[in-house]
């Protein structure tokens, strides 16, 4: 391995977003979700992957005599079920699958799930998937789609008796947790025994599941190790209209899958009504449509254009909160800054509001990825209760990103406030730059955000731009990640999982060729892929790593640079969000704070100095969540990347990578570090044009500044940088000095400087450096 | 990513917050008008109630179908209800004499179909090579998997993928949706002059039709375009 990747070690640009527990925007998701499952050699795989577990212990799977004495289910037969039996057997004193008897909750529970849309055509349900294949069903939200029809197909496909699980992914973490727990009680099992979920860096289940909630990237992880998908009868892809990359690729495999596998039955799940384009995908797979439980949403535009759609906001909803009957409010804005600003705008607002007239109390409550669950929380509290008795009532004002949009129901909203924007990824791969630009909705966004204020009952919806722009100017449906994502992780899964012909691979909707191209050149460049593009060892190994292949490389070529305990750090903070605080109101303390650990070699360094510090202080004993407060630290990303860490370093000793660090005392420790980042990061270099602009190289060749937050106390003519953010500047954040000499002898396929093109400077510069070297070893040669 | 707007206004949030101006003193000033929507209201009880009996599933979708479909098959009925005409080019799928009438005024009847806009525009391999550079490492895989880089097509089982990346443009401010901006300050002052002086832009804009002109007799009188196009 150490000769294939000799000569072109390297790398190529993270994406904007770098964090694994971030689920901010919808947009993140796939990437976010890599497990960090591993081997491959398949026997040795089995002990170490936890989603393996149970592959070989069928004898004490579904343990013999498979179900209770007594089971309701004992004369059920598999796929020839009706609702009438299942009815029965859920009826039952005693819990089928356990034995147990049924709690009294779980009657409460039966009672309500009884009242769900899908209920009344559970056979309708049946009949259809017991004749067809591959099904596709539509439900409006809230009407039991996640929770009930993976239940319905337990009670038909009888997993005990055969070993395969059902399985149901859905595109976050969160929701694969939760609504997991959630069909636990409804069974009345324990979660993690007969229901579990899968996530990434946290497996749920046990030799007892017989059904599991998973991410849809943790599927994928799954097929790279068992290309069939063997272990399961049933493959439910929830919430597909959200087309995340994961699940359109998920659905191309699983196309062909179904075609080998007549055995393994498919449900594609989506909340809204585009089911037509995966009917027509999935082999004109029959359709089965549930009415929802929604109310009629009168919907209202502004008659001008809005100039500025968050005053805008703020305005209407006070507006509705003076002036509206009872209902809580939800207000879609684009990020966490907008949002934090505009709750403490509106909070203001209302006590003002209070004052001078009789208003009720209203809490505001933000909601995004990277809030603290215990905050997230707060968005299901019941709205405050009246100043006094027979005042008005109080209002719950909930302002999030779109991630109330479809994948977290909330009750109790009557109103909805949409000033038509949200944060989504894009592409650029001519820079090759992952970004998440504030971009206007689609037309269907818009309607499912409508459709929020009709859950409890009639509602209204106040749009903050004109009925003719909803009209002329809205796309009608967003577009897909995979559309406007950087698809290196990508090519290098469908390489793994065994796809040979990308050109043809049958996705929904195939990204452009350029797209494609960039990813096989970046894989090229890295030496995961060869010249024809076919998978190298080293790619094979990245792939093992639930990582961006720049990253998964560094890591890997980490040992020859005597460094690889420090690049795991690295690796681990690099895939959590900031753990920089730097609050609006204490900015200068905290950058007082963020100077105490400075390294002047730059970002890398000075975070590997806090990851050290904190590691310090956890070992002897003393508080980290109160230290990382005094230094403005985020405790909770610091402990995540800690857990990163644990499972990167898994990882590793699984495929035998040395842990070895160089003396610290050694004059090269810092050097060798940031040599290794040279060999993942050579795609992302920036050279000074003058004082304050960088240029990017190559391709990319964008002027740039270095972000206020970088800390780089020597003169660097060459650096290297994790992300390149767009704003109204361009920036390069977290940035490290580099000799330019690295790249020539760490990256000689990237910076050969006979094939190269444009940036005559630069090309002049390297050429210079180049020399220097060649007289270098001349000279030590000559002695 | 927290840090956006770290430059911009670090200076404004240095104001303590009880210091601030109250934003909400404005409440009274300027209400945001809404008017109700012309159609389109979301009224999913009504149109759910008819299947809501739980009816075999053929006629839930159905029903689904009827709201989905009308739309799309009627577009696909009229393209081909323009086409009764008995002569129809076998290559662009229009009629071979009204297509020339209509295909460019400039020249009238006396051009053959053959040279109608519409349908060179339709005949394969008439456009040029892609200017993708020929020496990508990405290019020469995906050649070898069967793309072809000249032909248009995009990626996927029928090829039917986009050929170009999604583009978007940063967006830095919180201009609503719908709402026209000047491009920017600098492009702004450029134009300004000029849309003063109206005698200089139609100057211009007769130049550049002149100009579009010439260079069209250049293309369309000269045979060895013409051959290349596949006119000949
Ligand atoms: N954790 C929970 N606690 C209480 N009730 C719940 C919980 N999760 C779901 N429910 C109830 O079950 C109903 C069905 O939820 P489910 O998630 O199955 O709907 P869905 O059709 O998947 O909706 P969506 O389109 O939003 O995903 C909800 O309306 C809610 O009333
Ligand atoms: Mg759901
Ligand atoms: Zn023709």
């Amino acid at each position: 391995m150490a000769d294939e990747r000799s000569s072109k070690v390297s790398k190529l640009e993270r994406k904007r977003s770098r964090s694994p527990v971030d689920t901010n925007s919808s947009t993140k998701r796939a990437k976010v979700e890599k497990t960090e499952d591993s081997d491959d050699d398949d026997k040795k795989a089995i002990e170490h992957n936890p989603y393996l577990s149970h592959w070989n212990d069928g004898s004490n799977g579904f343990s013999e005599g498979k179900l209770p004495v007594g089971s309701a289910l004992k004369h059920f037969k598999r796929r020839q079920t009706t609702a009438k039996q299942a009815s029965k057997a859920e009826d039952g004193d005693n819990n089928p699958f356990t034995g147990e008897p049924h709690s009294e909750q779980y009657f409460t529970i039966l009672k309500a799930r009884r009242n769900l849309p899908v209920h009344k055509q559970r056979q309708e349900f049946l009949d259809s998937y017991q004749k067809s294949q591959i099904l596709v069903f539509v439900g409006e939200t809230g009407s039991g789609k996640t929770t009930q029809i993976p239940q319905y197909v337990v009670y038909d496909e009888l997993p005990h008796l055969n070993h395969k699980m059902v399985a149901c992914t859905q595109p976050r973490r969160v929701a694969a947790m939760s609504v997991a727990q959630r069909v636990a009680d409804e069974l009345d099992v324990n979660i993690g025994e007969e229901v579990g979920y899968s996530i990434r860096f946290e497996d749920k289940t046990s030799s007892k599941t017989i059904l599991k909630y998973m991410t849809d990237g943790m599927l994928l992880r799954e097929a790279m190790h068992d290309h069939t998908l063997s272990r399961y009868s049933c493959i439910i892809l929830d919430e597909a209209h959200e087309r995340t990359l994961a699940t359109d690729i998920l659905m191309a495999l699983l196309k062909g899958i179904t075609q080998r596998r007549p055995d393994l039955k498919l449900i594609v799940m989506s909340a809204t009504l585009d089911a037509q384009k995966f009917q027509r995908y999935f082999f004109d797979a029959p359709l089965l449509v549930v009415p929802g439980r929604t109310h009629p949403v009168e919907i209202f535009y502004t008659p001008e254009p809005e100039k500025d759609y968050v005053e805008g906001a703020i305005r209407t909803v006070l507006q509705i909160h003076a002036g509206e009957a009872e209902g809580d409010i939800l207000l879609f804005l684009t990020g966490e800054e907008e949002i934090e600003d505009t709750c403490r705008k509106i909070s203001l607002e209302v006590d003002e509001l209070i004052r001078e007239t009789d208003c009720g109390p209203m809490n505001v409550c933000p909601l995004y990825g990277t809030l603290p669950p215990h905050q997230q929380q707060r968005i299901f509290d019941p709205p405050p209760a009246p100043f006094k008795k027979g005042g008005r009532p109080g209002r719950k004002c909930i302002i999030s990103t779109n991630i109330a949009e479809t994948s977290l129901t909330i009750d109790g909203i009557v109103y909805v406030v949409d000033p038509g924007f949200s944060k989504q990824k894009i592409y650029n791969p001519r820079l090759r730059v992952e970004s998440l630009l504030v971009s206007a909705i689609s037309k269907a966004s818009a309607q499912q955000r409508a459709g929020r204020a009709g859950r409890t009952k009639p509602g209204k919806c106040f749009r903050l731009y004109t009925e003719k722009a909803f009209k002329e100017e809205l796309i009608e449906q967003t577009y897909p990640e995979i559309l406007r994502s950087n698809l290196a992780n990508t090519v290098l899964e469908l390489k793994k999982l065994g796809v040979k012909d990308l050109v043809h691979f049958d996705l929904m909707d195939p990204p452009a060729p350029e797209t494609m191209m960039r990813a096989l050149e970046e894989l090229n460049y890295l030496a995961c892929l060869d010249d024809e593009g076919e998978l190298t060892q080293l790619g094979s190994l990245a792939s093992e790593f639930p990582l961006d292949p720049a990253l998964a490389v560094m890591l890997i070529s980490s040992p020859e640079f005597y460094c690889s305990n420090e690049i795991l750090s690295l690796t681990a903070l690099l895939s959590v969000p900031q753990i920089f605080l730097r609050p609006a109101q204490k900015r200068r303390e905290a950058d007082e704070m963020k100077n105490l650990f400075k390294h002047n070699d730059g970002d890398h360094l000075t975070m590997l100095n806090v990851y050290h510090a904190f590691k310090g202080i956890l070992g002897r004993g003393e508080d980290g969540k109160k230290w990382c407060h005094q230094h403005y630290l985020s405790f909770r990303h610091l402990s995540s990347a800690d857990n990163v860490r644990a499972q990167l370093k898994r990882i590793m000793e699984t495929h035998g990578l040395d842990l070895v660090s160089t003396d610290f005392s050694d004059r090269d420790y810092y050097t060798n570090i940031r040599r290794a980042l040279v060999a993942g990061f050579f795609m992302q270099v920036a050279k000074r044009e003058n004082n304050k602009i960088y240029r990017t190289l190559k391709d990319n060749n964008s002027a740039v500044m270095l972000h206020p937050s970088t800390v780089l106390g020597a003169d660097y003519d060459w650096v290297i940088y994790n992300e390149f953010v767009l704003t109204s500047k361009q920036y390069v954040r977290t940035v490290t000095g580099i000799r330019p000499e690295w790249l020539l002898e760490l990256a000689p396929q990237y910076y050969d400087l006979e094939s190269w093109e444009g940036q005559k400077d630069v090309k002049q510069a390297l050429k210079a450096v180049a020399d220097k070297m060649r007289r270098r070893a001349a000279m030590k040669a000559g002695r | 990513m927290a840090s956006e707007e770290w430059s911009d206004d670090a200076e404004s949030e240095e104001v303590p917050l009880q210091h601030k101006r109250p934003f909400g003193s404005g409440l009274k000033r300027k209400r945001v008008v809404f008017v109700p929507a012309s159609s389109g209201n979301l009224n999913s009880t009504e149109e759910s109630k008819p299947s809501e009996s739980s009816g075999p599933s053929k006629s839930v979708s159905d029903i689904y179908l009827s709201i989905v479909m009308p739309k799309g098959a009627e577009e696909t009925c009229t393209d081909e209800a323009n086409a009764p005409a008995p002569d129809i080019c076998d290559i662009c799928k229009l009629p071979v004499n009204a297509a020339s009438d209509a295909a460019d005024a400039g020249k009238p009847s006396s051009r053959p179909h053959q040279a109608s806009i519409a349908h060179q525009v339709c005949i394969a391999h008439s456009h040029p090579p892609s200017a993708l550079d020929r020496s990508r490492m990405g290019l020469a895989v995906l050649e070898a998997q069967g793309w072809d880089p000249d032909a248009r097509n995009g990626l996927g089982a029928l090829n039917q993928g986009i050929s170009f990346p999604i583009k978007a443009k940063p967006k830095n401010n919180t201009v609503g949706i719908g709402v026209e901006v000047p491009k920017d300050v600098a492009t702004r002052k450029k134009e300004k002059p000029q849309m003063l002086n109206a005698k200089k832009v139609r100057k211009m804009a007769s130049d550049d039709k002149r100009r579009q002109e010439k260079l069209r007799h250049q293309f369309y009188g000269n045979p060895e375009v013409e051959k290349y196009l596949g006119l000949s």
